[in-house]
């Protein structure tokens, strides 16, 4: 038993490592994001402090806090973001459905392992941009380790949240070929429920209702708040919980979803 | 040049022949776009309702300004697309050979092979943020101000295909065009609000060397009777300036492409 | 009349020469190194109209280097090129106008219209009269069988209907050279068959002038009269198919079934072995030297043979043999 976890742990180790190589390949594309993103950044930092002219708070929060938020959501961007549609929907056009089933490891755990693997070094090619963040735009992260530990375990919980959400929203790949479209609606919903765009707690209760009743605020919003300012350190257990209940709720779900959207396909010809 | 309208228009009838194949394709197409959009404008709509104006400029008149840039970006997304996917569609899988070996012009045969729908959307929406802005504005609906308005759009436009046709020569060298047209078509995001926000060497760069700004503040501001001096009446020329640019760079791509192969 | 004139045609390609591992990925980077690769290295020929040339070489040889030179996609390093009269990269469009390609895998045909409209907008695009693509398109359903397909989008036919389909494409602007890349690639023998029937018509009716890239020597033998070999760019022969079996010809093969593993055998001189396996052993033979009776009388005295067989030489081994340097020995005897 333990030397059946070790060997499927060696694999998935060997599966992350690919993607991550994968990953650095495409320099052309590394500088290209950096580009985008600190334009972005620029075009928020600027933005933000015209909001800001006539007044010192707005719902709460001080400038400093908006923009470190902000900024954060914003170099944290990859994390909000998907392809396990377009991944879904290559597979279908392919037909490798049945190729994919053949293989010895859980599908959903290979993925999440190559996702993670991914977004890891997606964040890590990231480092320079936080350093500039912090230097020139106004990013101010807190030193207390304390907060730090909740940022990241909450950091966890949401991303398998998000991509288990994301493994059922990519079964309409099953159904619908424009998955273009489909992804579009994904991102925009995406960036803006999860905070990325606006503080959620700058919206109209609704509108926060809304977005709290929605995976993207657990996978960005949340963490985040711990680094702005927003979540305490003792809010930290009670935030992991309601994660960790997203998380097992949404585990089921994906599987069953997944599991009707594959024989559908198969049954009929896929 | 009639013979080449007479073709576009042979393209375009086939591209909603195979769309129409797939009507939900192209209705969740249409519609992502807009939804998209719809996203950015709660975004204002949540922040503009808790201040009284950004930096002078009230919620309708940053509306006026990013439907402005939103209707420019839809020309080229409907008429440009191919230029995002000249790289990993045609280049390198060989097919833009094909396009040498007919009698047109390979960037009108490669603009003309896609015609993106996705692009109403974008277009009907900044059309409706343009009207809707106007009219709270008080901004009359006077003959002089609609054609003022598409001739600011179409060379809006043009500035975006133009930057786009820019950068997306450099798939004649690294087989992809979208990282370098990602780098310069993120600029605009500047423009989707007043240019008077920003630091002032942002201005001058997105008027004069990635005129941006063209598309969307110049004409917002002689709608609204902001002074900003001639720059009003630049669009035109300026898309003129850069569409002859970008056809050279295209030129001298296409020449690269030839002595090198893929 | 000479349509096509190739004189001292070379490319030569600047290749980065990339080292393996991390520091090699991170030199590559900062400090590329180039060298030069020759592609086609100095061919010269000139081709009349009506003919049908094979134009044959192993894989890397310069074989589509040379035709996107014919095409006008490529230009030539040194050397010239004309075609029709043309320099097909200075003169694209109106060289356009005159030549069709086919290239083999890939369609020049919307995957998704129906291919009724994949025509006509081909049509459209070379400026084919509407009375003459009418008399056209109907010649084409009649000989290629098209009537059925042609409401079917590309992407729902079979490998055979796809090319069938591609060659009325190619020809509905009635091109005066027609070059083709690999047309027969992965069809049956059936398909095969009335594919080569159909572009032997219209080279017959037409006096269309086809270039053939092939690695199908069924295609050469059954459509070419002359074949040109290109070898590492530089070009090897260029003449009749006959004068190569004649030529090549005088070999033959026998493979013998034995009943038991042979150890050294005796041959008589001109006969040579080419395989040796467990209990089967191949001789080639020069007929000109030797008998196939002598080489098989030889063998069964020394063997007990269960079987055998002798094989004709066929244009594929021919062509090995030549890849394989038998021009150089030739030449040298």
């Amino acid at each position: 038993m333990i030397q059946s976890l070790r060997r499927d742990f060696s694999i998935y180790r060997a599966i992350a490592a690919m993607a991550a190589k994968t990953r650095l390949a495409y320099n052309m594309w590394v500088w290209a994001d950096f580009v985008v993103t600190i334009v972005s950044m620029i075009v928020f930092v600027y933005f933000w402090r015209a909001v800001y002219a006539g007044t010192s708070t707005l719902s709460g929060l001080a400038l400093s806090q908006t923009i470190t938020y902000i900024l954060l959501a914003r170099l944290l961007s990859p994390l909000v973001e998907t392809r396990t549609i377009f991944f879904f929907g290559f597979m279908i056009r392919q037909g490798q459905i049945a190729v994919e089933f053949t293989r010895p490891l859980d599908m959903q755990a290979r993925i999440m392992t190559e996702s993670f693997a991914e977004l890891l070094v997606f964040l890590i090619q990231r480092l320079p941009l936080f350093l500039i963040a912090w230097l020139f735009f106004g990013l101010q992260l807190p030193s207390s380790p304390a907060l730090w530990g909740a940022f990241f375990i909450s950091l966890v919980l949401g991303q398998i949240v998000l991509f288990l959400f994301d493994w059922m929203f990519a079964c309409l790949a099953f159904y619908v070929t424009e998955t273009w479209g489909l992804s579009v609606v994904r991102v925009a919903a995406g960036s803006f429920f999860s905070g990325a765009i606006v503080p959620l707690v700058m919206m109209p209760d609704w509108l926060q209702n809304l977005a709290m009743s929605l995976p993207f605020a657990q996978a960005m919003a949340v963490p985040v708040s711990f680094l702005s300012g927003i979540s305490t350190v003792a809010d930290a257990p009670h935030i992991w919980l309601t994660q960790l209940i997203w998380l097992l709720v949404l585990l089921v779900l994906s599987r069953i979803v997944f599991g009707i959207a594959v024989r559908k396909v198969t049954v009929q010809g896929g | 040049m009639t013979r080449y309208l007479e073709l576009y228009w042979h393209f375009l009838i086939q591209r909603f022949k195979i769309l129409m194949e797939y009507r939900l394709n192209f209705f969740i197409g249409s519609t992502s776009t807009a939804i998209l959009q719809a996203a950015s404008l709660a975004a204002i709509w949540v922040v503009m309702r808790q201040i009284p104006s950004l930096n002078g400029w009230s919620f309708y008149e940053v509306i006026l300004v990013y439907g402005l840039l939103t209707m420019g970006e839809s020309i080229t997304h409907m008429f440009a697309d191919n230029l995002w996917t000249v790289g990993w569609n045609y280049v390198r899988s060989g097919d833009f050979d094909r396009f040498l070996v007919r009698p047109i012009d390979p960037l009108f045969h490669l603009l003309a092979d896609r015609f993106c729908h996705d692009g109403i959307g974008n277009l009907i929406t900044g059309a409706v943020l343009v009207g809707v802005s106007m009219q709270q504005l008080g901004i009359a609906f006077s003959l002089l101000h609609i054609v003022y308005i598409i001739i600011s759009v179409l060379s809006g436009g043009v500035i975006f295909i133009a930057l786009n046709l820019i950068t997306a020569t450099s798939v004649f060298w690294i087989m992809e065009s979208i990282p370098v047209t990602q780098m310069v078509f993120t600029m605009n995001e500047f423009a989707k609000y007043p240019l008077s926000i920003y630091h002032s060497s942002i201005r001058v760069l997105l008027t004069w060397i990635i005129p941006y700004g063209f598309v969307s503040f110049y004409p917002a501001s002689y709608l609204l009777g902001r002074d900003v001096g001639a720059l009003v009446w630049l669009s035109p020329f300026v898309a003129l300036v850069f569409i002859i640019i970008a056809y050279r760079i295209w030129l001298f791509g296409l020449r690269h492409y030839s002595s090198t192969g893929s | 009349m000479t349509i096509i004139q190739v004189d001292r045609l070379s490319k030569i390609f600047k290749v980065q020469r990339k080292e393996p591992g991390l520091a090699g990925a991170v030199k590559a980077l900062f400090l590329p190194k180039y060298e030069d690769k020759v592609a086609v290295n100095g061919i010269s020929f000139s081709i009349d109209t009506g003919e049908v040339v094979g134009y044959i070489g192993v894989n890397g040889a310069g074989k589509s280097t040379t035709i996107k030179m014919l095409t006008g996609i490529l230009v030539p390093s040194s050397g010239s090129v004309r075609v029709l009269g043309r320099d097909p990269h200075r003169e694209r469009v109106a060289n356009a106008r005159e030549i069709g390609v086919v290239f083999g895998q890939r369609t020049q045909l919307w995957w998704d219209l129906a291919f009724i409209e994949s025509l006509s907008l081909v049509a459209k695009i070379y400026q084919v009269p509407q009375a003459r693509y009418k008399q056209l398109l109907d010649q084409f359903a009649e000989t290629l069988e098209l009537k059925e397909l042609l409401n079917v989008p590309i992407r729902n036919m079979s490998l055979g209907q796809k090319m069938r389909a591609e060659l009325a494409a190619t020809l509905i602007h009635e091109p005066r050279v027609v070059y083709l890349d690999e047309p027969t690639i992965g069809l049956d023998l059936i398909v095969k068959e009335h594919i080569r029937e159909f572009i032997k018509e219209q080279n017959r009716t037409r006096s269309t002038t086809v270039v053939l890239t092939t690695h199908d020597l069924g295609d050469i033998e059954e459509l070419c009269k002359r074949v040109i070999i290109i070898d590492t760019g530089k070009l090897i022969y260029d003449g009749p198919i006959e004068t190569i079996k004649e030529r090549f010809g005088k070999y033959r093969e026998i493979t013998f079934e034995t009943l038991s593993t042979p150890g050294h055998v005796d041959l008589p001189s001109g006969a040579e072995i080419i395989l040796a396996e467990p209990r089967k052993i191949s001789v080639r033979f020069d007929r000109t030297a030797v008998t196939a009776s002598g080489v098989a009388a030889a063998l069964m005295n020394q063997l007990e043979v269960k079987d055998f067989s002798l094989s004709e030489p066929d244009l594929a081994s021919i062509i090995r043999q030549i890849y394989n340097g038998a021009l150089n020995e030739e030449r040298a005897a």
